[in-house]
């Protein structure tokens, strides 16, 4: 005897609008569908109007917990498009943003797990004020806290400001040691772990058969990673190693994502120390019309929640077809898979480590 | 009345019209206590909290924020109530009153101190905690009476919390008595005029205070009320201005577990130098910060993983405790 | 690579046989003559990646589903298939992801109306 109840649109968390209609039996749940349309903007039909660089801020609004990674990898296609070399500088440059963004994306994502489970925002709190330090130090180098709206053809806005990397060493000290406090503070509550192990079990065949992305499918034993298998700026230099787990629970994932953390501030550590000399800027706003050297190009990112592929199809002024396809959008779809047969309480926490933000669902 | 003063004697009212006018009294004094203590007490949580958090908590109205809770009561009070449709109106109406009477009739049948208390029966902790129990059962008919179907599934959790959480407490209640030989309040508090029993028995403590927090309905386990990012509690369809009285209950029960906490196992008015009740009021309040830390930091149970908790660790926790109780000291 | 719609089902099960078991996405582009779909699908084990397009008529806009071998590919299918107003055969349920609209006209063609008016609903 099941019971349809609808988890609204509007919820305490920031998942964003995302309705879900649930099948209750008991205190079991018996099939989880997921309707997802409420914060479509039409961006793929939008940036089909306006040029490439009018396009930057309709991109970084599509995941607006970590809007660099959109810009950059929509950069990235238009330059892959019109043929643009990146400069030296501004490679490394633009990986030291990306990886300060996936942390900052982490730690929101964290906070609002922790309080989907019921931790009275205490996590939340501390997470967001750890978040709004990388923000902050983010601030110094466009200007926004976040649409940042600073990547250029072939570079960026502005180099790094004086004393930049200094900073950002203080902060990143910090942020490990914080990371070993989050740690210790949720692994070593019993309760913590007994409502996330083996809740929302993903084997590997299964993941890869219900085309999830990023953490999730890293979590589930499959090593990909976008940036060690088909590495781009400065990833391969600086030796990227994926994290994967096997074991496929929320546990897991949680893991993966807070190793991930500290793998990116590894990164950044050895990215700000081998920043090369020269200069990041990159090509003006308005720009003289360049040439389509490739109608088609494809670019693959790894976002912080999971790989995204960014298909543009080139004119000269503007772009013809755009499509996102959003690691947001694959992970949900497999929700309905994945949380089957499971507790009512445990859909909070499969959601929280799916780590959904809807903008980049809907667009 | 165990009063040292008699205002019925002072107003020179004699029989049964001296007595109630003394019972009066005396309720209009512990609900001054009462309302002062939560008022004090909600206070305290919302800074305790804040500073874990990381944050200042009230810091605007009134001297360190103080007078917030007032602001916030006059807010409430100012909104609109509302009945859901399908509501028993009269059930729904009176469930929570009804649970707030029956913690402030607790509260008052408490002896404060050896010379000032309504009454000290002789089977006082028994009789309290049968009336403690009458709790969850009203929140159960609440649910009901919602005409909310999730509020109906709500409130069935907390019968089924009932379940795991009560046996443990009445068997560590049954050990602290034996051990103290009576069940009468002031027997109890008498008896540890040498050592606490929380030094005494530090496992019935501890499967005292975390059932005791359960039976309050607080985190790790309000499930029941706060159960609210899938199925809404109990609480939703409570208006504005009831809910001042859903806070105001909130925080007496509170109040009343840990005074129940410092009787059983603090020593009670036990104490020099300090006048025996501020001594009660002073454990009570550790016992209720207390409280409030592990609200701030600790994460939900699931349904199950408390009755697994309660039958699995509690209920042979507190029976290992009686167990060596009376291989110890009782005899 | 280009094939024919009618080798799609069988061509996408080979492959998905040799190795090609992750599908990335579905998308599809109005070049105003044609429509083209694409399917990209991945070799984990192997590293590569191959992309399938197909050419359909703007008239006769239809692919037949390929869920029975890639699970995935349910949303994808549905988000094209509205958005372009392409017909996907063979598939269980009809729902639309993204919103109800009153079914005239598919928003990402090149030639959608931005001026009419439509009616999305939300059920």
């Amino acid at each position: 005897m099941s019971t349809r109840i609808n988890i609204g649109p509007v919820h305490p968390s920031t998942h964003g609008v995302l309705r879900l209609l649930v099948d209750i039996d008991g205190d079991r749940v018996e099939s989880v569908e997921p309707h997802v349309g409420l914060l479509h903007r039409g961006v793929e039909k939008l940036v089909e109007n306006r040029a490439y660089m009018q396009n930057m801020p309709y991109m970084e609004k599509l995941d607006y917990v970590a809007p660099l990674s959109y810009a950059e990898a929509y950069v990235s296609a238009v330059e892959h498009a019109l043929g643009i070399e990146v400069k030296a500088r501004a490679v490394y440059v633009r990986t030291v943003l990306l990886e300060l963004q996936r942390i900052a994306s982490h730690l929101l994502w964290l906070g609002v797990m922790a309080n989907d489970l019921g931790q009275f925002y205490t996590v939340f709190m501390w997470a967001f004020r750890d978040r709004d330090k990388v923000l902050r130090l983010m601030e110094e180098t466009s200007g926004a806290r976040m649409f940042h709206v600073s990547m250029r053809l072939g570079g960026l806005q502005h180099d790094l400001p004086k004393g930049f990397e200094d900073r950002c060493h203080e902060l990143l000290t910090y942020l490990e040691k914080q990371v070993d406090k989050y740690r210790n503070f949720l692994e070593k509550n019993s309760v913590f772990v007994e409502r996330m192990q083996g809740v929302g079990l993903l084997d590997k065949e299964r993941a890869i058969a219900l085309g999830v992305t990023g953490p999730v499918l890293r979590a589930s034993g499959v090593n990909y990673d976008v940036r060690s298998n088909n590495p781009y700026y400065a990833y391969d230099a600086l030796g990227f190693e994926p994290q994967v787990r096997s074991g496929g629970d929320c546990l897991t994932r949680y893991d993966v994502r807070m190793m991930e953390i500290e793998e990116s501030i590894r990164i950044v550590r050895e990215a700000l120390n081998a920043l090369p000399e020269g200069s990041a800027l990159g090509m003006p706003i308005r720009f003289a019309l360049q040439a389509v050297q490739e109608r088609v190009s494809v670019v693959k990112r790894e976002m912080p929640r999971g790989e995204c592929m960014m298909y543009l199809v080139a004119d000269p002024q503007q772009p013809y077809r755009l499509h996102v396809r959003s690691p947001s959008f694959a992970n949900l779809s497999a929700l309905s898979e994945i949380a089957k047969g499971c507790k009512t309480a445990d859909l909070f926490a499969i959601l929280g480590s799916l780590d959904i933000v809807m903008g980049e669902v809907d667009r | 009345m165990g009063f040292g003063y008699s205002f019925a004697g002072a107003m020179l009212l004699n029989g049964v019209v001296g007595e109630v006018f003394d019972t009066v009294a005396y309720a209009m004094m512990v609900l001054a206590l009462v309302i002062a203590y939560d008022y004090l007490l909600s206070w305290v949580e919302r800074k305790v909290v804040a500073r874990i958090q990381g944050r200042y908590g009230p810091e605007q109205v009134g001297k360190y924020g103080i007078l917030q809770n007032l602001a916030d009561f006059i807010k409430l009070i100012s909104k609109e109530h509302s009945l859901p449709k399908n509501a028993d109106k009269a059930l729904f109406l009176l469930g929570i009153p009804i649970m707030l009477a029956i913690a402030l009739f607790l509260i008052f049948i408490l002896p404060f101190s050896p010379s000032l208390s309504s009454s000290d029966m002789s089977m006082g902790m028994l009789f309290v905690f049968v009336v403690l129990s009458f709790m969850p059962l009203i929140v159960f008919v609440n649910g009901f009476a919602s005409g909310n179907k999730f509020a109906a599934i709500s409130a069935q959790r907390s019968v089924v919390m009932l379940v795991s959480y009560e046996l443990p407490l009445l068997v560590v209640l049954a050990t602290v008595c034996a051990a103290a030989g009576s069940y009468s309040i002031s027997g109890i508090v008498n008896a540890q005029a040498n050592s606490w029993f929380m030094m005494l028995m530090p496992i019935g403590f501890a499967v005292f205070f975390v059932a005791m927090l359960s039976e309050l309905g607080r985190s790790p386990f309000d499930m029941s009320e706060s159960d609210s990012e899938l199925i809404a509690g109990w609480l939703t369809d409570v208006s504005a201005p009831y809910y001042t009285l859903v806070l105001f209950l909130d925080y007496t029960r509170t109040f009343l577990g840990s005074l129940l906490i410092a009787i059983l196992f603090l020593g009670g008015w036990q104490g020099q130098f300090l006048p025996p009740i501020v001594w009660l009021l002073l454990k009570s309040f550790a016992v209720s910060v207390l409280m409030i830390m592990v609200r701030a930091t600790s994460v939900r149970m699931r349904m199950e993983g408390l009755i697994r908790f309660g039958w699995l660790w509690l209920l042979p926790l507190s029976l290992l405790n009686l167990i060596i109780s009376y291989l110890l000291f009782i005899r | 690579m280009k094939i024919e719609r009618v080798d799609l089902a069988a061509r996408l099960n080979e492959m998905r046989k040799q190795g090609y078991t992750y599908l990335v996405g579905i998308t599809a582009v109005d070049y105003v003559n044609h429509l083209e779909i694409i399917y990209f699908v991945r070799d984990l084990a192997k590293n590569t990646e191959d992309s399938i397009n197909v050419d359909l008529d703007p008239s006769d806009a239809w692919v037949p589903t390929i869920t029975p071998h890639f699970k995935s590919a349910d949303w994808y299918e549905r988000e094209v298939g509205e958005m372009f107003g392409i017909e996907i055969r063979g598939r269980r349920t009809d729902r639309l992801l993204l919103e109800k609209w009153n079914g005239k006209a598919a928003p990402l063609r090149k030639n959608f109306n931005w001026n009419e008016p439509y009616e999305t609903m939300i059920d």
